[in-house]
């Protein structure tokens, strides 16, 4: 398991860096100039050369990266174009948003998910499998922001229950906090939670036809050990791989989702940065979104490692 | 007469398929007493498997039981609710499964499994089902039973799992223990000790046992009485001794004839076999199952078929068994043969392996790491990578001559398959060389090579992955044809249509696709394929073992035909003994990468032996009834390979013969003991003439043991 | 003599993939929403009652009804038009990313998982790194930096899903190479040429024809995504990702903009994804079987 966890580490450090490679490197391919945007278009060229000049954007590109790079390093992450602000506090304040917005949508796909997936597998072929693989069947092929928008008709247009945008701060408001979160949370999790449903389900099912399951009841062990104890646990392993792809879902779909319901997250933050064509800021944003994925799918890895005890304990002594 | 442990009436089992409805088991009836080992034996398709998992009605989807009944000290198992069913389970009836590799829960440790079943069915505390679940690690002979106890089933060997599900299944002290194909997965020195176990379990718990198994060899030497399904129905049951001396269904006659045993000296000639295939059943006959493989057959066959005593406690189906009487199943005529190809065995150049290695490493860059505290800094640890290599083949060196067939028997993992493969070229070795003709592939030009390649062919184990599922048999066949040149155009499918003659398929077998074939006719697709190159050798990695029982005899008949036809040399590599001595000239015995023992078929089946041979032919269950009682060796723990530049002899740490230090540090000599006929071993030829022979020397009278005197007698 | 006659069998005929009486609901049903979406592509302009970009000035934001069948958004287009046109699109980015990205990533993984050793370890990181960025952010990263089209929103998809298609065919090859079939080529001498085109890829069409239905579905939603956030097709195109992003600020008023483009979006992958489950089960090994008699 020391092994296996240091591999990871590597990688992790290795494709953290490449990956700020990469972003500076196609970002830097931005087209318009960025002394231009600052001054204003129609100024006079040599004001421009002498914004480029202090900017130092007329180095070398490995030399404006290490420059990047090594201010990334001590939390400085520039200063925004668009914005005259620095970045950091922004991109602070913005990940507090996302994170409770991710963290309690992860929760409830992880709980509602599997759960649903569980009965539907045990339930196999009888109406409550079908009324959830129906569900599940509508959740994976609806586009988010569409069903964000429904949400919003009903809820906020219609019935005038839930606010429609925006957030507030949790110390401030909780029960605010709360009714901005409910509708951005629901959408979030329909997709994903059917994606995971439906894995929960198809592993459990192939889980409850294995041998080791058929011995378990061979013993006369109760129904209900078999299930949770015998084969739960062993479905869950591909059901935790899959919530680590759907990481990468949930990333895409908090963009999307926080750009229908205004919600002053990261992923809005990133769409105005991109929209707005502010480079620092647009860097800054994608590269705390992808460091944290990666971060994200190495606990992910870790944890499966540890429910899975052949990797775990190792392998075979005679 | 004591009332049955268990009775069962009238049994029908049946499978949706979407073909239609499949009767996997058709009115079969038997009954145990208690204390009896009953062996129900049978081929695939014959229905055990579904009769165990009907006793516990753990048939799963698809599966019905649609008529019958399941006694169990009188009452009705299908008819009893579902509670009541789950307090038998584990409890009074226990089942162990054929795989030991997925029949144990993964996430769980052994301990807990075993705790909580005895919790289950027992009125006793969490701690004592602890002590409890390690008493029993002990009884089924897991060394460190504390520490195995929490350790998880994928650091347990197979053989090991095994013993694990033994425990589990004995862990309430049932009155019946139905075992399915217990020892099928396992290599044979394993398999012995886990029969060992299962003998000594039944003499002191007085267990009834149920010994499910295609394998007639462990029947002998396990069983009391026989019953035999052919087709989803019982055609015969009787005590052992009579039924194997004395067959009275057709079937069963046709089995037990066509297994090569010690006992026949039917020796290089042909088998009788079981033409045909296993039948539909879907669509079963409503007369005898089995009539359309019968020699036997006549028009009175297509009614229905009852079982009816055939003399004393013999049950037959079959109307005429009492006329045939111990009429033998018939031999074959040899087959016209195809096409008469000239002779080319005057062609004098043989292969020659010559101090071949090869070794494997086993773990990537991550797993090679390891910390170490040696190092120029005392006190100072570092990081070093040392990864692990096994040393598949150990310095092999051997011949085969033009025509000649050599037998390699060994276990799994011994290195068999991976000599054959490197003969082949499908793995290059780590030294060592390989010749044909005196040219070694290294030094060959590519027309040299292909050349090579054309003549040292393969026929693999498994029918079902050794030929393309997409491609149809004619155009399987017509590849190696096509890319060694040896037919264009048109003349391809003539000689397509030729192949398959000579290997006894029909030509409407060419348009069609793998997957339409049996497991037989694949195989001989197999053959066929190799055949087409026009080899001088062919590699044979276990190419029936794969195979139906019934289909064996018949393949191993078509390899014979094939050598003299075609003047083929043949390396066959196979577990099981007997067959190895039936179709070989010489045989090589190998163990743990080398080679220990290599001699003529005689010699190797006699002293003087190597004690890996001693020990295998004593271990290897044999069909030879006057065999079953003989003297076993008992090899302890398991066949792991050895890392490469160890010395010292690899079968010291299991050897009943170890002299001393010198078996562990000094690797043995090959000594010659006879022109072509030598020994991996430190002992003199004396000692090793002096080692009791495990087999009866000659093919022994048989006289009926009446079963009470052989059980009173205990083993031999 | 003793020659073994094959089982008979009940048709003659080479046995093809599927037998279509035999399908199950799931392929009939999706293939006949994919069969009227995909017509609806190609005669979207003949069906269409009005050209998608005709603005009516005085009809602006109506409710469905009269001569516009779905209502007309705020510059008074009629939406049924759009939709029907915007179909093109929807089936641009899905079968176009599918097909491309399979055309990238099935070489790659049948090479990785054929050679194995070194190249298959590069491969292997290389594609790590690109899947390390979530998707949707990696679309927006590249079409940030350049004006967007059509073709370079279907083209950063294909890149985008390449990596998962390489990683699947490779295992598939990677299991198809222990194949005793597999051995026998190589034993016969067979170049690798011919063991991955002639032994292997035949084998793994199934697995390949399943994963580009599944990835039609990924390619219209992903698709849909970036128009709404502006990087996808631009106005006055008819995508319906975009006329939901259009109708998102007057949906209380005027839900219908948004709704119906919507409601097509989910009818054009609801009927893929029972396509593509229904082909995976149908061409599954273990079950084709009792198809293919």
């Amino acid at each position: 398991m020391a092994r296996y966890v240091l591999k990871r580490l590597v990688y992790l450090v290795a494709i953290l860096w490449t990956l700020t490679v990469v972003i500076f490197g196609i970002t830097q391919v931005l087209p318009g100039n960025v002394a231009k945007m600052i001054v204003g278009q129609f100024q006079d060229p040599t004001a421009i050369a002498a914004i480029e000049q202090k900017l130092g954007l007329n180095d070398p590109l490995p030399l404006q990266y290490w420059r990047w790079f090594s201010r990334v390093l001590h939390g400085d992450l520039g200063d925004s174009l668009v914005m005259q602000r620095p970045i950091t506090p922004i991109v602070l304040d913005a990940f507090v948003n996302t994170m409770s917005l991710a963290v309690v949508s992860i929760v409830c796909v992880a709980v509602v998910g599997v759960a649903l997936g569980v009965l539907g597998a045990v339930h196999h072929g009888q109406w409550s499998d079908h009324v959830t693989s129906l569900f599940t069947f509508v959740g994976i092929s609806v586009p988010e922001f569409f069903w964000g928008i429904v949400l919003i008709l009903l809820f906020a247009g219609y019935f005038k229950v839930l606010p429609s945008t925006g957030s507030a701060a949790f110390v401030d408001n909780p029960s605010e906090w709360l009714k901005h979160l409910i509708l951005p949370v629901v959408t979030v999790t329909f997709t994903l939670l059917a994606h995971v449903a439906r894995q929960t389900r198809s592993s459990m099912l192939e889980v409850l036809q294995t041998n080791y399951v058929r011995a378990a009841r061979a013993r006369g062990l109760p129904e209900r050990v078999v299930i949770l104890r015998h084969a739960l646990r062993n479905a869950l392993l591909p059901t935790i791989t899959v919530l680590t792809l759907d990481l990468g879902f949930l990333v895409g779909e908090i963009v999307v989702v926080e750009t229908v319901f205004a919600y002053p997250g990261f992923g809005r933050l990133t769409v105005y940065a991109i929209q707005q064509r502010d480079l620092p800021l647009m860097q800054a944003c994608i590269v705390s979104i992808s460091a944290i994925y990666v971060l994200a799918n190495l606990i992910a890895d870790l944890l499966y490692a540890y429910f899975d005890p052949r990797i775990r304990y190792g392998a075979v002594s005679a | 007469m004591q009332s049955p442990l268990l009775e069962i009436d009238d049994l029908c089992v049946e499978f949706a398929t979407p073909r239609g409805m499949l009767r996997a088991v058709d009115r079969i009836s038997l009954a145990i007493a208690p204390g009896e080992v009953r062996g129900l034996v049978g081929e695939s398709g014959s229905g055990k498997s579904t009769v165990a998992l009907s006793i516990l009605r753990l048939l799963g989807p698809g599966g019905r039981v649609s008529g019958g009944s399941i006694r169990f000290r009188g009452q009705d198992l299908l008819r009893l609710p579902e509670p009541r069913l789950r307090e038998l389970r584990g409890n009074r009836i226990a089942i162990v499964f054929q795989d030991p590799l997925t029949s144990l829960t993964p996430s769980l440790r052994i301990g807990e499994q075993l705790a909580e079943t005895i919790v289950t069915h027992r009125r006793v505390s969490r701690a004592e089902a602890q002590h409890m679940s390690i008493e029993l690690l002990d009884q089924v002979g897991i060394g460190e039973p504390v520490a195995r106890a929490r350790q998880f089933p994928h650091q347990f060997s197979g053989g090991m799992r095994q013993r694990v599900s033994l425990a589990l299944a004995l862990s309430c002290n049932p009155d019946l223990l139905i075992l399915d194909e217990p020892t099928t997965a396992l290599d044979v020195t394993i398999q012995a000790q886990i029969l060992d176990l299962i003998e000594q379990l039944r003499d002191r718990l007085l267990l009834s046992v149920l010994f499910i198994t295609h394998d007639l060899g462990v029947i002998v030497r396990i069983c009391d009485s026989v019953s035999v399904l052919y087709g989803g129905r019982l055609v015969e049951q009787g005590p052992l001794a009579r039924l194997f001396q004395q067959p009275l269904h057709p079937y069963t006659k046709g089995l037990l004839a066509s297994v090569p045993t010690l006992a026949s000296d039917r020796r290089g000639q042909r088998l009788p076999f079981i033409p045909g295939r296993v039948p539909d059943l879907i669509n079963a006959p409503p007369g005898c199952i089995f009539a359309a493989r019968c020699p036997f057959v006549e028009a009175r066959c297509d009614d229905p078929q009852r079982l009816a005593p055939a003399g004393e406690q013999r049950l037959a189906a079959c109307w005429k068994a009492d006329e045939l009487g111990s009429t033998a199943w018939p031999l074959q005529r040899p087959a016209a043969l195809a096409q008469q190809r000239a002779n080319t065995a005057a062609n004098g150049s043989a292969l020659t392996v010559q101090d071949l290695t090869k070794d494997y490493t086993l773990t990537g860059f991550w797993d090679s790491l390891h910390v170490e505290h040696t190092g120029p800094w005392p006190g100072l640890p570092r990081i070093v990578a040392r990864p692990t290599k096994l040393r598949a083949v150990d310095d092999v060196s051997l011949t085969i001559a033009p025509g000649e067939t050599l037998g390699l028997v060994g276990e799994s993992g011994c290195g068999k398959s991976t000599l054959g493969r490197a003969i082949v070229g499908l793995v290059q070795p780590s030294a060592g060389h390989i010749r044909l003709d005196g040219r070694a592939p290294a030094a060959m030009s590519r027309a040299e090579l292909r050349r090579y390649r054309k003549d040292v062919q393969i026929i693999f184990q498994n029918p079902d992955s050794s030929l393309n599922p997409r491609m149809t048999i004619r155009q399987i066949l017509a590849r190696p044809l096509e890319l060694y040149g040896l037919a264009h155009g048109r003349q391809i499918d003539g000689r397509v249509l030729s192949l398959l003659e000579t290997v006894q398929l029909s030509p409407a077998h060419a348009s069609r696709y793998p997957h339409q074939l049996s497991g037989g006719e694949k195989q001989r697709v197999g053959i066929a394929r190799a055949l087409a190159a026009e080899p001088r050798l062919i590699v044979c990695d276990e190419p029936i073992s794969a195979l139906d029982v019934s289909v064996r005899a018949s393949i191993l008949n078509l390899l014979q035909d094939l050598k003299e036809q075609f003047a083929l040399a043949y390396l066959f590599i196979a577990h099981d003994l007997a067959v190895v001595r039936h179709i070989s000239d010489r045989i090589a015995v190998m163990y743990r990468g080398r080679i220990v023992e290599l001699g003529t078929v005689d010699e190797i089946f006699a002293p003087p032996y190597h004690p890996y041979t001693q020990a295998l032919l004593s271990a290897i269950p044999l069909v030879d009834y006057a065999e079953r009682k003989r003297r076993r060796i008992h090899l302890e723990g398991s066949v792991v390979a050895r890392a490469p530049g160890t010395s010292g002899c690899n079968f010291a740490d299991r050897c009943q013969w170890k002299i001393g230090a010198v078996c562990d540090e000094v690797t043995p000599p090959d000594q010659p003991i006879g022109p072509g006929h030598w020994i991996h071993c430190h002992h003199e030829l004396g000692f090793l003439s002096r080692l009791d022979p495990t087999l009866a020397p000659a093919p022994a009278s048989v006289d009926v043991e009446v079963d009470a005197s052989v059980r009173a007698g205990g083993c031999g | 003599m003793l020659i073994a006659e094959p089982a008979p069998a009940p048709t003659e005929r080479r046995p093809r993939l599927v037998e279509i009486d035999r399908l199950p609901r799931s392929i009939l049903i999706g293939g006949g929403l994919v069969l009227v979406v995909v017509l609806v592509a190609i005669l979207g302009d003949l069906l269409a009652p009005f050209p998608y970009d005709q603005q009516h000035y005085l009809d602006t934001n109506l409710p469905p009804g009269g001569p516009y069948r779905f209502g007309t958004d705020e510059y008074g287009r009629d939406v049924l038009s759009r939709v029907l046109v915007g179909s093109r699109v929807s089936l641009a980015y899905g079968v176009g990313a599918s097909l491309l990205s399979l055309l990238i990533g099935v070489p790659l993984g049948l090479w990785a998982g054929y050679k194995g050793g070194r190249v298959d370890e590069v491969l292997m990181r290389v594609l790590d790194l690109m899947m390390s960025i979530p998707p949707l952010l990696l679309g927006l990263l590249v079409l940030a930096v350049t004006p967007p089209a059509l073709w370079k929103t279907i083209l950063a998809i294909a890149v985008i899903t390449a990596p998962s298609a390489a990683r699947i065919v490779r295992s598939v090859a990677l299991g198809l190479k222990g194949e005793e079939f597999v051995q026998a080529a190589q034993a016969r001498g067979e170049s690798e040429r011919y063991t991955v085109f002639r032994e292997i890829l035949p084998n793994a069409w199934p697995a390949i024809i399943v994963e580009a239905g599944l990835r039609v579905t990924f390619g219209i939603l992903l698709g849909a995504a970036l128009s709404f956030l502006g990087l996808g097709a631009q106005p006055p195109s008819s995508d319906w990702g975009l006329m939901i992003s259009e109708g998102r600020a007057s949906v209380t008023i005027a839900p219908w903009v948004s709704i119906f483009p919507g409601l097509a979006m989910l009818v054009t992958v609801i009927g893929f994804n029972l396509l593509g489950g229904g082909l995976r089960d149908a061409l599954d090994p273990r079950i084709a079987r009792d198809y293919l008699h």
